[in-house]
C-alpha cells in the first residue's frame, strides 16, 4: 500500500482560496501552545473554514525535556522516577512499566504481596486520572462545577498516596523489584472508605453530566473513530475500546494479579465522544470492583526483593515489557550491552503520542466545539506526548 | 372572618401611584428649577452608583453561590467573608495597563466597551423598582428595552472586529447570529405580555397583575412564555449555557481576548447589569414586579400582602431569578453553535409563535383568569 | 435524536487471540423501531437538567459538604501525613550525633545530582568522615531514592512544606550541623580497648560547627557580583 506522506509545508497550504469577494476563504488558526483547552503546552494548528474544521495539525515539542536522552545517563532506578514525569496521570502505571521490563529481563520473580500492592495502585491510579479527566471534559464543555467535584473526589485517592508513600503526584513507588515502602497500616481502611465514598459520588457524576442531554448532544456521533481506522492509527486505551475493540493488556496478556480478579472490558460500538466519555466512566466501576476483590486478601511477604543500592545490570540486548496505563498501552524498550547498569538506548512507547494524531481523523469537517470535546475525550497529557 | 379581625387594617384595598423621577423633573421644573435640577441630578448619580454598585455586588454574589455549589467557599480574604472582593478587583483592573493590540481598528477598539456600557445604562433606567423608584417611564418601554438590548451586540462585533484577532472575530460572529436570533424569541414572549396587559408601558404592565401576576393567569401560555423569555434572555446574556461568544474553553475569551484593564471591566460590568436588567424584565412582566403577590377577589389576603413594601417584592423576585440563571449556568455544559441555532429556529421560535396565537386568543376570549 | 439511559449498557462475551474476554458495551439510545415520541423525548431531556440541578442545589444547601481549606489559618491543625516527604534531614541520636559517615551511596542514588558530599578525613581516628551535606532543594524531586540507598539509615523526610523563599541561594542546603565523627564512629572508637578518656574528647574536639547556609557554592550565600549578600538569618 502506498502512503503518501504529506510534509508540514504542504498541509500549511491553503487549497481554497477565494476568487470573488463574495466567496469564502480558508485560514489558519492556532490552537495552543497557550490554550484553555490543549491541557497544556499542546499546539493544534487548525485550518478553518468559518467555524468547520477542515484539518487539524498537531505540532508537538514545546515541553520536549529530552526523557529517553537522560534515561540513557541513568541506571535503571533512576529513570524510574522519570517516568513518573512523563505521564503523570498515571505515575504508578509508568513506574511499574520499567520495573516489568528489568523484571523480565533479570527474570525476578515477584511475590503475591508486591503484585497485590502493585496492581491495587494502579487502579487507584486509574481511578483517579479518569475522575480528573471526567471534571476537565466537563470544563472543556463549559461546566465548571464537574471539575471541582472530580477534583474533590479524587483528592481523597492521593490522600491514600500520601499516607503509603508520602507523594500525590509524582510518586516513584514502584520499583524494580518490589515497591518502595509497604503499604501504611492504614491503607486497606482507608482504600474501603474512599471506595464506599466514591461509589454513590459515580453515580453522581452520572446525574451532572452522563444523563444530561446537553452532554449527550455534545458528544454523541461527534468524532466518529472507526475501528479499523483506529487500530491503523495505533491508538490504545480508553479511545482504542470506545471505536469496539476490545484490546485490554490487563485481560489480553495479564500482568500484575489481573489474571486473578474479574473484570468486564468497557467497549464502545460507534467509536465517538460518548462512547469514549462512557467507557471510561465504566473503567472508574470496574477498577473499584477490582480493588474490592483484591483489597482484603493482600498476602505477606517482602515488599522488596532487589537491593535499591546494588547495582542493575540488565543482560546484553534488547528488552521490552508493556503495559495498561489509564490512557493506553505504554511500553518500555530497553538497550543494554550487558555491562553498564545504564541502558544504551531506551523508549517509550507512549500512549499519548499515538492517540493525539487521531484528533484530526475524528475532528475534520465539525465544529471548533466538537474539536474541543475530541481533544478531551482523547483525555491526553501533554509532557508523555513530547517527553 | 378575616376581614372581620383585619376589616380596619386592610378595609381598602391599596391603589400605588407612579411616580417616577422625570415626572417629578418635570413637576418641579416649573416651581423650583433647583429641585428639579436636584431630581436629575439624582438620576444620573444613581443610575450611575447603581450600576457599579450592583455590578460589583452581582459578582461578589456570583463568586459566593458559585462557590458554594461546587463545595468550595469562594472569595474570603478582603473583607467579611471576602465582602470587598469586588472592590478589590475594580481597583486592580482600574490600575491595570490599558493594552491596545498593534495593528487593531484603534478608534473601534475603544469605543465598543462604551457602546456596551451605554446600552446597558440605557435599559437600567426604566426598569420600575417600586411605584416610586423608576427614573423613566416611556409609554413604549417594552420596545425601547428590546431596542437597546439590541444596541448592546453592537459593541461586542465590533469589539471581535476591531481586536485583529480570529479568535475574537469568530466569538463576535458567534455573538451576532446568537443575539439576532434570540431577540425574535425574546420578543415573541414580551409580546404576550404585551397582550395581556394591553400596554406597553412598563409601569402599566405592572399595575395590570393587580388581581394576580401574568405568569399564573395566563394559563400555561404565561408559563410557557416566561421560560421561554428566560432561555432566550439567558442566551442574549451570554451566560452557559449560552456564553458561545466567549467559550474560554473554545475561543479563550471570545471577543474580549485582547481586552484589559478598564476596557475589559465595562464588558464584565455590562453582562452583569444585563443580567439584573433580563432578571428585573422578567420579574416586572410574568411575576407582577414591584407588585404584591395579589389573587383577585380575596381583600384580606391581598390586603396582608401589602404589607410588604413594593421595592422588597421587585427585589425578592429579582434575585429569585438571578438565581436561577446563576443555578443553570453552575449546572450546565455549553451548546454547540448549531446545536444553539437549533434551539432558537427549531424550538422556541415556533414555540414563541403559537404561544403568541394561543395568547391572542385567551386575550379575545377573556380566558385568563380575573379578566376585569 | 434521542435520549440516552447510560444505565442501559449490556453485557457479553467473546473471544480475543483466545483469550475469553467479558465486555459492556456502551448504551446507544433507541433506534428504528423503538425510537421514542418527541414528546418522551422531551419530557426526558427536561426532567434529565432538571437531576442536574439537583445534584448542584444540593451542594449549596449542606455547607457541610465544602471542603475548602482556609490554610495559613488551619496551620495548627494541619498535619501531614507520616511519610509525607517533605524535606530531606540527616537523622540525629539525642546527643545530636548524625547517623551520618558520608559513605555517598545517596550521591550515587540521586537521579540528577541534588545531593553533593564533601569528605574528610579525621585527624585522631584516621577514619573519612562527613565535611558537608549540600543539598539543593531547588533540583531535588523528591524521588526517595538518597534514602532508600542509605545504609546507615542517616536519612529522613521532615515534615516540612513551607520551603518557599525570594532567593534561590537560600534553596541549597548544608543537612549537617557539624563536620566530624557519626555517631557510629564515636561509639567505636570508645569501646577501642584502651582508649583513654582524653583521646575521646580529642576526637570530640575535631567536629567544626557547619551552617545551614554556609556553602562554598557562590549559590549559598556569598556575593556574587551585581547580586547582594545572602541574610541568612
Amino acid at each position: 500500500m502506498a502512503v503518501k506522506v504529506s510534509t508540514l509545508d504542504e498541509r500549511i497550504k491553503l487549497t481554497d482560496s477565494a476568487d470573488s469577494p463574495l466567496d469564502t476563504q480558508e485560514y489558519f488558526i492556532n490552537m495552543g501552545p497557550q490554550h484553555p483547552a490543549t491541557h497544556g503546552v499542546l499546539r493544534l494548528m487548525l485550518k478553518l473554514d468559518g467555524e468547520t474544521v477542515r484539518e487539524v495539525i498537531p505540532v508537538l515539542g514545546y515541553i520536549h525535556r529530552g526523557i529517553e536522552k537522560i534515561g540513557e545517563h541513568s541506571t535503571y532506578r533512576q529513570f524510574v522516577h522519570l517516568t513518573d514525569r512523563c505521564d503523570y496521570l498515571s505515575a504508578m502505571m509508568n513506574n511499574w512499566a520499567v520495573s516489568l521490563m528489568v523484571e523480565k529481563a533479570l527474570k525476578v520473580e515477584l511475590n503475591d504481596r508486591i503484585e497485590y500492592i502493585r496492581t491495587i495502585m494502579a487502579e487507584l491510579e486509574r481511578i483517579q486520572s479518569h475522575m480528573l479527566w471526567w471534571g476537565v471534559l466537563g470544563m472543556d464543555l463549559g461546566a465548571f462545577t464537574p471539575f471541582l467535584y472530580g477534583f474533590r473526589d479524587r483528592e481523597l485517592i492521593t490522600d491514600i498516596f500520601e499516607e503509603t508513600i508520602g507523594c500525590r503526584l509524582t510518586m516513584n513507588y514502584i520499583q524494580p523489584g518490589g515497591v518502595m515502602d509497604d503499604i501504611h497500616p492504614n491503607f486497606v481502611d482507608r482504600v474501603k472508605k474512599v471506595i464506599e465514598y466514591a461509589k454513590p459520588k459515580i453515580d453522581e457524576y452520572e446525574e451532572l453530566l452522563s444523563g444530561n442531554v446537553i452532554i449527550q448532544e455534545r458528544l454523541r456521533n461527534v468524532g466518529v473513530l472507526s475501528a479499523d481506522k483506529a487500530t491503523s492509527l495505533g491508538v490504545t486505551g480508553p479511545v482504542l475500546r470506545a471505536s469496539g475493540v476490545p484490546l485490554d493488556l490487563r485481560r489480553v496478556a495479564p500482568y500484575g494479579v489481573y489474571d486473578k480478579v474479574n473484570f468486564e472490558v468497557a467497549v464502545g460500538s460507534v467509536g465517538d465522544c460518548w462512547d469514549r466519555y462512557w467507557v471510561r466512566i465504566e473503567e472508574i466501576r470496574q477498577s473499584m470492583s477490582m480493588i474490592e476483590q483484591l483489597i482484603d486478601n493482600i498476602p505477606a511477604g517482602k515488599t522488596m526483593l532487589m537491593k535499591p543500592a546494588k547495582k542493575t545490570v540488565l543482560p546484553e540486548g534488547s528488552h521490552y515489557a508493556q503495559l495498561e496505563t489509564a490512557r493506553g498501552i505504554l511500553g518500555i524498550y530497553a538497550v543494554s550491552d550487558g555491562v553498564s547498569d545504564k541502558p544504551v538506548r531506551i523508549h517509550m512507547r507512549s500512549p499519548n503520542y499515538n492517540n493525539v494524531w487521531s484528533a484530526d481523523e475524528m475532528t475534520r469537517d465539525s465544529r471548533i466545539g466538537d474539536l474541543v470535546a475530541n481533544v478531551s475525550s482523547i483525555d491526553i497529557v501533554v509532557p508523555d506526548i513530547d517527553r | 372572618m378575616l376581614d372581620f379581625l383585619f376589616g380596619q387594617l386592610v378595609a381598602t384595598h391599596a391603589t400605588f401611584d407612579v411616580v417616577t423621577l422625570s415626572d417629578r423633573t418635570t413637576q418641579a421644573l416649573a416651581e423650583d428649577p433647583w429641585l428639579a435640577a436636584g431630581y436629575a441630578l439624582l438620576g444620573l448619580a444613581g443610575v450611575g452608583g447603581f450600576l457599579s454598585l450592583l455590578g460589583m455586588a452581582l459578582i461578589y454574589v456570583e463568586r459566593k453561590v458559585a462557590a458554594h455549589f461546587q463545595c468550595r467557599l469562594g472569595p474570603m480574604r478582603v473583607g467579611w467573608h471576602g465582602m470587598l472582593q469586588s472592590v478589590a478587583d475594580a481597583i486592580k483592573l482600574l490600575l491595570k495597563e490599558d493594552i491596545i493590540p498593534d495593528r487593531a481598528d484603534r478608534v473601534l477598539f475603544l469605543i465598543a466597551p462604551v457602546f456596551s456600557i451605554i446600552a446597558t445604562t440605557l435599559g437600567l433606567i426604566l426598569i420600575p423598582m417600586s411605584p416610586s423608584l423608576q427614573v423613566v417611564d416611556l409609554n413604549i418601554g417594552v420596545i425601547f428595552i428590546s431596542a437597546v438590548s439590541s444596541f448592546g451586540v453592537l459593541g461586542i462585533l465590533l469589539a471581535g472586529w476591531s481586536s485583529n484577532n480570529k479568535w475574537s472575530l469568530l466569538g463576535a460572529m458567534r455573538a451576532g447570529a446568537q443575539f439576532i436570533s434570540y431577540e425574535i424569541s425574546v420578543t415573541l414572549s414580551l409580546l404576550v405580555v404585551t397582550l395581556f396587559a394591553g400596554s406597553l408601558q412598563l409601569s402599566e404592565i405592572v399595575q395590570s397583575q393587580q388581581d394576580g401576576w401574568w405568569i399564573w393567569r395566563g394559563h400555561i401560555v404565561g408559563l410557557v412564555a416566561f421560560f421561554v423569555f428566560l432561555i432566550a434572555s439567558t442566551a442574549e446574556l451570554n451566560r452557559p449555557p449560552f456564553d458561545l461568544p466567549e467559550a474560554e474553553s473554545e475561543l479563550t475569551g471570545g471577543f474580549h481576548t485582547e481586552y484589559s484593564g478598564l476596557r475589559f471591566s465595562f464588558f464584565f460590568l455590562a453582562e452583569f447589569i444585563n443580567m439584573f436588567i433580563a432578571s428585573a424584565l422578567a420579574a416586572t412582566l410574568f411575576l407582577g414586579g414591584w407588585m404584591p403577590f395579589h389573587i383577585g377577589g380575596l381583600h384580606t389576603f391581598n390586603g396582608l400582602m401589602d404589607l410588604i413594601p413594593p421595592g422588597l417584592w421587585f427585589a425578592g423576585k429579582t434575585t429569585f431569578i438571578i438565581f436561577l440563571i446563576m443555578w443553570v449556568r453552575w449546572t450546565f455544559p455549553r451548546l454547540r453553535v448549531d446545536q444553539l441555532m437549533r434551539l432558537e429556529w427549531k424550538f422556541l421560535l415556533p414555540v414563541g409563535f403559537i404561544n403568541l396565537f394561543a395568547a391572542a386568543t385567551l386575550v379575545i376570549t377573556k380566558l385568563y383568569f380575573f379578566p376585569w | 435524536m434521542s435520549y440516552i439511559d447510560p444505565k442501559k449498557s449490556s453485557r457479553s462475551a467473546i473471544e480475543v487471540g483466545g483469550v475469553p474476554v467479558n465486555i459492556v458495551v456502551a448504551p446507544r439510545g433507541a433506534t428504528g423501531d423503538k425510537r421514542e415520541g418527541l414528546l418522551t423525548i422531551f419530557y426526558k431531556s427536561v426532567k434529565s437538567l432538571l437531576t442536574g440541578m439537583k445534584v448542584t442545589i444540593g451542594y449549596l444547601v449542606r455547607p457541610s459538604t465544602v471542603v475548602t481549606q482556609q490554610y495559613p489559618e488551619n496551620r495548627e491543625t494541619l498535619k501531614m501525613f507520616e511519610r509525607f516527604r517533605g524535606q530531606l534531614r540527616l537523622v540525629k541520636d539525642e546527643n545530636g550525633y548524625m547517623n551520618c559517615n558520608g559513605c555517598d551511596f545517596c550521591e550515587k542514588a540521586c537521579p540528577n545530582g541534588s545531593i553533593i558530599l564533601q569528605d574528610r578525613r579525621n585527624s585522631v581516628s584516621g577514619k573519612s568522615e562527613l565535611e558537608r551535606y549540600l543539598w539543593r532543594l531547588d533540583s531535588c524531586t523528591f524521588c526517595n531514592a538518597c534514602i532508600q540507598a542509605c545504609p546507615h539509615d542517616a536519612l529522613e523526610w521532615s515534615d516540612g512544606f513551607e520551603a518557599a523563599v525570594y532567593d534561590r541561594r537560600l534553596l541549597v542546603y548544608t543537612l549537617n550541623d557539624y563536620a566530624g565523627p557519626p555517631v557510629n564512629h564515636i561509639k567505636r572508637f570508645k569501646k577501642k580497648a584502651g582508649t583513654p578518656e582524653d583521646r575521646v574528647e580529642e576526637l570530640l574536639a575535631t567536629m567544626e560547627p557547619r551552617h545551614q547556609y554556609g556553602g562554598p557554592t557562590p549559590l549559598s550565600g556569598k556575593g556574587m557580583p551585581g547580586v547582594p549578600p545572602l541574610k541568612t538569618d
